[in-house]
């Protein structure tokens, strides 16, 4: 609060772009990683899978981190607003959906892309509930800057 | 909470962007702040009050 020196510039869209695309290659990169050398029998493919998948998350958590000390403040309450309301909302709607298809799992048939085996339904479940989350998201901080402007 | 500075940025003929880079905020942060739809933290607040050479109270004002 006390530091008088010039302020520097906040992190514009470039920067959210930049960790967005390096979060990419490096969940590419990762998942080529896992796909590779973590193909073996046993516990120790699981291993190498387990921790290529941890070093990802784990550089990728420090590149948001970086984000988001670099964004102004009236962006990072746009950020937690549309998390809480956007994401929490979109998670709310997805669920009752998700619940409502698995209530009544007999009289549907799930599309073959969702996988057959427990495990691939369970990821696609989560990846579904992710992708509501993210639609919430998207359009609660849309939503926070249009009232904002 | 309403405030003065649309008005104090016109005095010095600055325009937003400019007023912006003096805070370390984003442009539309400080039109957020000028059109009353956002109201600062504390520390953003004396920034806004050292960049203009007045007191908070003489910017900010209760509803």
């Amino acid at each position: 609060m006390n530091d008088l020196s010039r302020p520097r510039r906040p992190h514009g869209p470039g920067a959210y772009l930049l960790v967005i695309g390096a979060s990419l290659v490096l969940g590419g990169l990762a998942g080529a990683a896992s796909a590779f050398l973590g193909d073996q029998p046993g516990p120790v493919g699981t291993a190498v899978t387990a921790a290529f998948v941890t070093a990802a998350m784990a550089v990728g958590f420090t590149a948001c981190i970086w984000w988001w000390r670099g964004i102004d403040e009236a962006a990072r309450e746009a950020h937690k607003w549309a998390w809480w309301w956007g994401g929490s909302g979109g998670m709310a709607v997805g669920s009752v959906l998700l619940l409502t298809l698995m209530l009544r799992a007999e009289e549907q048939s799930l599309p073959a892309k969702l996988g057959s085996t427990p495990a691939d339904i369970f990821v696609s479940g989560m990846m579904c509930i992710l992708l509501f989350q993210l639609a919430g998201y998207s359009l609660a901080w849309a939503g926070w800057w249009l009232k904002h402007r | 909470m309403n405030n003065r500075l649309k008005v104090l940025r016109a005095e010095r003929d600055w325009s937003q962007a400019e007023l912006a880079d003096q805070l370390g905020v984003s442009r539309q942060t400080v039109n957020a702040l000028e059109t009353g739809r956002y109201d600062p933290s504390l520390p953003l607040a004396f920034k806004i009050a050292r960049v203009f050479g007045q007191p908070i109270e003489a910017i900010f004002t209760e509803d």
